[in-house]
């Protein structure tokens, strides 16, 4: 569906996009996943055409083309800037935003009146979009992003100002367009909702590559699948886990417990002497990683976010 | 029709729907007419109670004798028997408007509590008792003085092919006029709409759906759409009061119509729709540009347009020097110059063909300029760019 290959994008002073390529596959989902400042809205304005690479090459796949040109009526996108027209009212507002992406009037009526009653909020359609709570504009502005039907959707946040109930709706939602057919490149800071919903994973920063593939693949390429959670009574001579070639990171989350991740070709036996040495242990438990820990990891050892 | 044509249409119609709204105008023109009303009833019981006949004591005639103050508009009473005390106790008390002092046929005084506005009406009516004293005084005849009073009609004549008529001058200037409410009307729809959605953050999502210059299109023809709509209506609406007040005074108002010319009527509509789109462009361009509409110095750029309609006033008074002669086929000003040169003198055929040809190139040079502009501007959050970029896009277009 995408080649985004050797794309380089500078600014003034930052190389927001550097040398960065990867390929999103027809009918998945792929989170773009990194720090503010990482390059990622770069890499989707590039990809929607708002502003052109100063090098390297962004393709589409056939379905989106139209002779040698983008048809941008193929595309989808929910902006991180978000904005609607206050003063409009809602199916009108949904109506015009589907208009320009070549839809008929009367079909992209349909579709919305349909689209707010399963948000809960048809009733509301004739009323202005400044009536609205901050988060049920949030849901016409999600519709005004899918309305027409793309092949290929960029939502960039699209579970910010959600509850958590919406946010589930919303998860749901995007697996079933990516069951209909469509393809969704997703750029979040959920990472629960992405780790249950992304085919495939990108994490960049500073404009490069950090890792990438599927959750799982992840999960075994940088800090291991497991992690153990210790508690300790009394001090703990944390320096030890510093010092072992077996444990990677150690995170203290709460007084007296601690998180291990492990080195690449850990022992386990030597791990569990390294415990019992910095104190008394009192529990002892191993857990899976998260892609939230994978994501800081990471970047701890990837390099750091610029803002 | 094709679909960026298409696309075009719908945001023109977007655009024009927003802030065109039927019900809003009739009811600013019934709120309108509603104060006038209101103002009209107050503004004729203040001045029915202000302006009475004033009463005028006369305490010396001077010269003249009692019979000379006798008028509709004042009610002259005599009191040369009474001592000045009296009169000024009564003065005081509101009993007199004024007390007349005429010392000479030279001199007078009138005393009063303050200004008032009758006083040139005395001063007239004074004027005229003084020239009646002297034409006795020097034996004149009053038909004599008449014909010395009359002086010399000059009449006019001009070099050139067709003198306008009263009607043509009178279009011009209603062409100026309702250029000048289009300009304003794009100036301030321009302006609400390109720095609203650049706050509202609605740019984005459009920008990706549609290209700029297509985005940009469908805004100057929203735009000038309601500007041609606002002048339709107030045209309508001066056209019918002007009705109105003609059948009311019962002037010929079918006649002075056929006195204008079709030829000029329809020069002035291509001339003040293609100048309207040009400045609507311009405006596009500015507007993009600004960032935050209360700090920016940008804001000041929207009002170069409002320089030539001002010159048209400049050029009634000498509509053939060399500078209006170059000002009305120069595109940025032909549009409010040249209308007025058409009725006040002799243009040569070739002068509004070149000016509409230029009129028309810069106003296309302008939409490709707006929409260059607007590519880079709208997506400028925080920062502006600078009149040395505007000018670098600007030769890009």
């Amino acid at each position: 569906m995408l080649k985004f290959k050797n794309v380089v994008k500078k600014f003034t002073k930052v190389r927001a996009v550097d040398d960065l390529s990867f390929e999103i596959k027809k009918g998945e989902i792929f989170a773009l996943l990194g720090p503010n400042g990482a390059g990622k809205t770069s890499s989707v304005r590039m990809i929607m055409q708002i502003m052109e690479p100063d090098s390297g090459s962004i393709t589409f796949g056939p379905s989106v083309m139209q002779g040698d040109k983008v048809n941008r009526s193929k595309l989808g996108y929910l902006p991180e800037e978000r904005g609607l027209y206050q003063d409009a009212p809602i199916i009108k507002t949904l109506v015009y935003l589907s208009t320009l992406r070549g839809s008929d009037p009367a079909e992209a009526q349909k579709k919305a009146n349909a689209w707010l009653d399963r948000f809960g909020i048809l009733d509301r359609k004739a009323e202005k979009i400044s009536t609205l709570s901050k988060g049920n504009q949030q849901k016409v502005q999600f519709i005004a992003s899918i309305l027409h039907e793309p092949e290929f959707a960029i939502l960039d946040e699209p579970f910010s100002g959600f509850d958590p109930i919406n946010q589930e709706l919303i998860s749901d939602i995007i697996r079933e367009l990516r069951d209909g057919g469509m393809t969704i490149l997703l750029s979040a800071h959920q990472m629960q909702l992405i780790e249950n919903i992304a085919d495939r994973i990108l994490m960049i920063n500073n404009g490069k590559e950090l890792i990438s593939g599927t959750f799982d693949d992840i999960r075994n390429n940088t800090i291991s699948d497991k992690k153990l959670i210790v508690t300790y009574d009394g001090d703990v001579k944390n320096e030890l886990f510093q010092g072992s070639g077996d444990i990677r990171n150690s995170i203290m989350t709460a007084p007296g417990e601690w998180e291990i991740y492990f080195s690449e070709n850990y022992s386990m036996n030597e791990v569990l002497k390294i415990m019992i040495a910095a104190g008394s242990v009192k529990t002892l438990k191993t857990s899976d990683v998260n892609l939230h820990e994978i994501f800081i990891e990471s970047f701890r050892n990837g390099g750091r976010a610029h803002e | 029709m094709n679909n960026q044509l298409k696309t075009v249409w719908n945001v023109t119609k977007w655009e024009y729907t927003r802030f065109f709204k039927w019900i809003d105008l009739i009811k600013g023109t019934v709120f309108f007419l509603a104060f006038g009303l209101i103002g009209g009833v107050i503004g004729f019981w203040v001045a029915s109670d202000t302006i009475t006949t004033p009463d005028i004591a006369v305490h010396e005639y001077g010269d003249f004798s009692s019979e000379n103050f006798q008028s509709s508009q004042f009610t002259f009473s005599d009191r040369s028997e009474d001592a000045m005390d009296v009169l000024l106790e009564e003065l005081e008390a509101g009993d007199l408007d004024g007390i007349l002092t005429i010392v000479s046929t030279d001199s007078a005084t009138i005393r009063m509590k303050g200004e008032r506005g009758w006083l040139t009406g005395l001063r007239q009516h004074l004027r005229e008792q003084r020239t009646d004293l002297k034409l006795q005084e020097f034996d004149i005849d009053a038909s004599v003085f008449a014909a010395i009073e009359d002086g010399m009609v000059l009449h006019t004549e001009f070099d050139r092919g067709s003198e306008s008529s009263s009607a043509d001058k009178w279009l011009a200037g209603i062409a100026i006029f309702l250029i000048l409410m289009a300009v304003f009307m794009g100036f301030a729809y321009q302006f609400t709409a390109i720095t609203g959605e650049k706050q509202q953050r609605i740019t984005e999502q459009v920008i990706s759906a549609i290209s700029p210059q297509t985005w940009i299109d469908g805004k100057i023809l929203g735009i000038t759409g309601i500007g041609l709509t606002y002048v339709v209506y107030y045209g309508g609406l001066g056209l019918i009061g002007m009705v109105a007040l003609i059948n009311f005074t019962g002037a010929p108002f079918g006649q002075a119509l056929v006195l204008i010319n079709p030829g000029l009527l329809i020069l002035f509509l291509l001339l003040s729709i293609l100048g309207i789109l040009m400045i609507n462009s311009f405006f596009a361009g500015i507007a993009a540009t600004i960032d935050d509409p209360n700090t920016s110095q940008k804001s000041a750029l929207m009002m170069i347009p409002l320089y030539p309609v001002l010159f048209a006033f400049v050029a009634i008074f000498n509509a053939d020097s060399t500078a209006i002669q170059i000002l009305a086929v120069f595109p940025l000003t032909s549009y409010a110059i040249l209308p007025v040169r058409l009725v006040m003198t002799q243009v040569p055929w070739w002068e509004p063909v070149v000016a509409l040809v230029l009129l028309a190139a810069t106003a296309w040079l302008f939409r490709v300029w707006a929409g260059k502009i607007f590519a880079t501007g709208m997506m400028m959050y925080g920062k502006e760019p600078s009149l040395r970029e505007m000018v670098h896009w600007f030769r890009r277009a």
